[in-house]
């Protein structure tokens, strides 16, 4: 049994590509946590898909053991954080199960918007901070300029800032000895009830639900009975693991300790990051602070593009979605796209790594709508409800007035591309809540409504800044706003696939690029097809994909019948994919053309 | 019989055949690529075993640019490999391009045996050829065709471009005065088709590319068929016209998927079935390049580019409606129930109902089955149904 005081508990913190993940690599290294053959580049991230887009999905830790300078032996569990802002929920959660934190800031980019939104969070979670500028092996490395950055910018002394090269191995033992140093050890009180931070769930095949939790008071046994306190379930603890760095059985977890508790719980979603565990009995102590469900934000139609693959699509979700508790789905039918799903992401972002798994992984070819985001209806009599596609609001005069979620958003940029940013901001319907100029970089933040963001604000913001701005948002509220329904009419029939909600000021210049780009997507047929964009009975734009005329291959010999033959069939192959909505064939990008709608 | 003979003074910016003009076509070269003709038409000759020769087509490439020596070895040795056909007379055609050299020759081809000469002349208006990058201009291409007719040849096929570059209806109409004026047996008439990788394709991506608008191109098809037809030339194809009786035996045996045996560089054979192996034929493609088709065909080792491709039933369907229908007398329901062992409705009823409903396809009570004139203009969207 290893002494609280002998115990650190810490995370990492940075920007994306500040190079967390190799910090975490050089750390179990010089702890020598894992031997050369089991190493792998990167090993806390462990799905291909994270390896690709550079960003970690699912937080894991791991358990390193260490001798310090003063000769003790210490246990350090690092605790790896989810790496993009659509998960600041998850992260909060990760970082009240540590005592300290490393922020990483990259020697030649220096403080950028995550950077400074996990420092508040860190912060905010009452962690010890330890400033480190890494990448110092750069060329283009000024990590004195970056430590004045964050003493001007975050308020830590910059002679407090270490430099590390993570890529080099170089100040990984000074860092080393600082979180023995500075990070102070875990305080819980091991005679009291036992309460453990549920911070981080997956699913594995065999045992079903795994938590991993940060014990904060009293300890957890095996055999012992359980309460998860946020629907009061209460399940036997089979098995505890530490993880170091793979897992191993043991047969307690005592007030600060960090491990993973397996107890017969089948599914993900019967798990809540945040959730406390405490024994099972009358007296149930207080739930530890900051319990939030995880609440899908952005969300987007799913359909097969052939429905004999609705069961495929359907069987993939539930299998994602055990290791995935803030996927959510619900069927729901088109009357263009026939069966398919309603689904909630966390973000954007999200919802593409999931629609690439569901293509990829699970071979499926899929018609994806435009995202949106769940608007409130309040309805004459004063109650309200939320809707979550453009299908489900009621006629314009049934309800009363929609209001849309607002986020706060924080954006860093150099003061060059201020002029641009804030444009950009304002043509999203943003309120500038404050602006801050430190050096020759500005942080602005930004009320906006969540449906301005989820599309393509965060590439926006990169484009207008040629890569140097950074972006990150919180939730705040829901705000009245005087938004429309606008249909898309292909031959006068409403697609309600193509329906969006949209700001009504903006509704015929969306209306006009909208049925512009449908054009483009649409290959002219038989008949001409009429394209309108209307609210209620109103058409704001209309235009036509013309006839087809002439559709004829002049020559056909001896050479090129095969050629032929394989051009006819590839034409055909390309025609399966599309929707016959009435007579009218409209391919799958067709269904996203709405992303499109800032190409102007 | 198919012969590619793939050399060319120069290479015109919208051909994508295979063809070199990279080196002059020596003395030397010619030989050689002849023998080589001989040896791969002995080698492939007992695929063919039984059949009658209907058909032998110079093509290229500009297979004028041989020799008539040369020609006429390949006749000789085409001749004694396969008995002519006792229906009519075996139709051998070269392809001739308008130029003084391949002028001179024309008597020679002549007693050579070849009968009917298909000359590419393309356009009679000199900014029209320029800009399609032809060698040769009008006052050639007429010098040609008289010497055609004076050579004797008693079948005389002139191919025409139209919707080309910068070209105006009025250009077409000159065009189609002169066509009329020579009363040629057979007109090949293509509508300008941008392939892909060819330097037409690349001019049109970088919008240097002025092509006659959809209306434009509608109204010149529509004035072709009319004028050719108003001199006795009529439509029998979707780009072919011809007096009655003067219809391409050799092209029309593509339309009704019969076999061919093609020798030379890039030359394709369609064989015929053998019972068990190959009930529906198989199609056989030779190497692209002069240099590597001949040494494999001296070598004894392979002259072709890919293993054969087997035809299954639904493969051969598809391409037996699909080439029939080009022609405007359309797919024959008894010979395809003949092959295939029932008629087309069979197999095909709800893509049939479709098309007949867009009236772009007619059936007939046996369930012969054509184009409509609309249809025409849409083969492709009526063709792909069928694949």
């Amino acid at each position: 049994m290893t002494d609280p005081s002998r115990i650190r508990n810490f995370c990492i913190v940075a920007h994306i590509d500040h190079g967390k993940s190799t910090l975490a690599d050089r750390l179990l290294d010089a702890t020598q946590s894992i031997s050369k053959r089991e190493k792998r580049a990167q090993f806390l991230d462990n799905m291909d898909l994270e390896r690709e887009r550079g960003i970690t999905i699912k937080a894991q830790t791991v358990r390193m053991s260490y001798v310090a300078s003063d000769g003790e032996r210490y246990i350090l569990n690092l605790i790896d954080t989810p790496g993009h802002v659509d998960f600041s929920y998850e992260v909060s959660r990760a970082l009240h199960a540590c005592e300290g934190a490393i922020l990483v800031v990259d020697a030649a980019q220096g403080i950028e918007a995550q950077t400074l939104a996990n420092a508040y969070l860190a912060v905010d979670a009452g962690l010890e901070i330890i400033p480190i500028v890494n990448k110092i092996d750069l060329p283009s490395a000024d990590p004195d300029r970056v430590a004045v950055e964050i003493e001007d910018v975050i308020g830590l002394d910059a002679a407090d800032v270490l430099s590390v090269s993570a890529k080099e191995g170089d100040g990984i033992p000074e860092l080393l000895e600082a979180i023995i140093g500075r990070i102070p050890p875990p305080k819980g009180d091991r005679e009291a009830p036992t309460r453990a931070l549920v911070f981080d769930a997956w699913f594995d095949s065999y045992v079903g639900a795994a938590m991993l939790v940060r014990v904060v008071d009293g300890s957890l046994t095996r055999g012992a009975r359980i309460c998860m306190m946020a629907h009061g379930t209460e399940r036997d603890i089979q098995e505890l693991h530490v993880v170091d760095p793979f897992p191993r059985k043991v047969e307690a977890l005592r007030a600060g300790e960090v491990g993973v508790v397996i107890a017969g719980v089948k599914t993900l979603a019967e798990v809540f990051v945040g959730d406390t565990l405490c024994l099972a009995g009358k007296n149930l102590p207080e739930r530890l602070p900051g319990f939030l469900e995880a609440k899908p934000m952005v969300f987007t139609g799913l359909y097969p593009v052939s429905s004999e693959d609705f069961e495929a699509l359907k069987t993939a979700l539930v299998k994602l979605k055990l290791n995935d508790s803030s996927l959510s789905y619900e069927p729901e039918t088109s009357a263009a796209l026939g069966f398919g799903f309603r689904c909630g992401f966390l973000g954007f972002l999200h919802s593409e790594i999931i629609q690439e798994r569901l293509e990829r992984e699970y071979d499926l070819d899929l018609i994806t709508t435009a995202p949106t985001v769940r608007y409130r209806v309040v309805m004459p009599g004063g109650e309200a409800f939320e809707i979550e596609s453009p299908a489900s609001l009621p006629s314009a005069g049934e309800y009363d007035h929609i209001e849309e979620p607002m986020i706060l958003a924080t954006i860093h940029t150099p003061d060059d591309y201020l002029g641009p940013v804030l444009a950009l901001c304002q043509d999203r319907h943003g309120t500038q809540r404050d602006m801050m100029h430190h050096g020759s970089r500005v942080q602005v933040r930004y009320e906006l409504p969540l449906a301005e963001v989820v599309l393509d604000f965060h590439d926006r913001i990169k484009s207008v800044t040629r890569g140097y701005g950074s972006f990150d948002y919180e939730f705040i509220d829901y705000r009245r706003a005087d938004l429309v329904k606008l249909d898309v009419l292909v031959n006068g029939e409403s697609i309600d696939a193509l329906s969006l909600i949209v700001h009504r000021e903006k509704a015929h210049g969306h209306g006009t690029i909208l049925v512009r780009k449908l054009k483009e997507f649409i290959p002219r047929q038989m008949y001409e097809v009429v394209l309108q964009a209307a609210i209620g009975a109103r058409v704001v734009a209309r235009t036509t994909v013309k006839a087809l005329r002439k559709n004829v291959t002049a020559k056909c010999y001896g050479g090129d019948i095969s050629r032929k033959r394989k051009l006819l069939e590839k034409q055909k192959a390309g025609k399966r994919r599309m929707k016959k909505v009435g007579s009218v064939e409209i391919p799958q990008e067709a269904f996203l053309a709405a992303l499109k709608l800032d190409d102007s | 019989m198919y012969v590619h003979v793939p050399f060319c003074e120069r290479v015109c910016p919208y051909c994508d055949f295979a063809v070199i003009a990279a080196r002059p076509l020596t003395r030397e070269l010619e030989d050689r690529f002849v023998a080589g003709l001989l040896v791969e038409l002995e080698r492939r000759a007992p695929a063919f075993d039984g059949r009658r020769l209907a058909s032998l087509y110079f093509g290229g490439g500009t297979p004028s640019l041989l020799h008539p020596e040369s020609v006429e070895r390949v006749v000789e040795a085409v001749h004694r490999a396969f008995p002519a056909s006792p229906e009519a007379a075996v139709e051998i055609t070269l392809e001739v391009n308008p130029s003084t050299l391949e002028r001179s020759r024309l008597p020679d081809f002549r007693s050579a045996g070849v009968a009917r000469v298909s000359v590419g002349v393309q356009s009679f208006q000199d900014p029209v050829l320029k800009r399609l990058g032809r060698a040769h201009g009008a006052a050639e291409a007429h010098r040609t065709l008289a010497a055609c007719r004076d050579a004797g040849f008693p079948s005389l096929s002139l191919d025409l471009i139209y919707a080309a570059p910068g070209q105006s209806a009025g250009d077409l109409e000159r065009d189609l005065a002169e066509v009329t004026s020579f009363a040629p047996e057979h007109v090949s008439a293509y509508e300008l088709s941008v392939e892909a990788g060819t330097p037409f394709a690349l001019a049109r991506e970088r919008g240097q590319l002025e092509l006659p608008a959809e209306d434009v191109a509608l109204a010149m098809a529509r004035n072709l068929e009319e004028r050719l037809a108003a001199a006795g030339i009529q439509r029998y194809e979707i780009s072919s016209y011809a007096r009655p009786g003067c219809e391409a035996v050799h092209n029309t045996r593509y339309w009704r998927r019969r076999p061919v045996l093609g020798i030379g560089p890039s030359a394709v054979s369609t064989d015929p079935p053998v019972s068990d192996q190959t009930p529906f034929g198989s199609r056989r493609r030779n190497l692209p390049a002069v240099v590597p088709w001949l040494e494999g065909i001296e070598s004894g080792s392979a002259a072709e580019a890919s293993p054969p491709e087997v035809f299954d039933a639904a493969t051969a369907r598809g391409e037996a409606v699909f080439l029939a229908l080009r022609e405007l007398r359309g797919l024959d329901a008894g010979r395809f129930a003949g092959e295939f062992g029932a008629p087309p409705r069979q197999f095909f009823a709800a893509e049939i109902d479709e098309l007949r409903a867009d009236g772009l396809v007619d059936e007939d009570a046996d369930g012969s089955l054509r184009l409509t004139r609309p249809g025409r203009q849409l083969a492709d969207t009526v063709f792909v149904r069928f694949v």
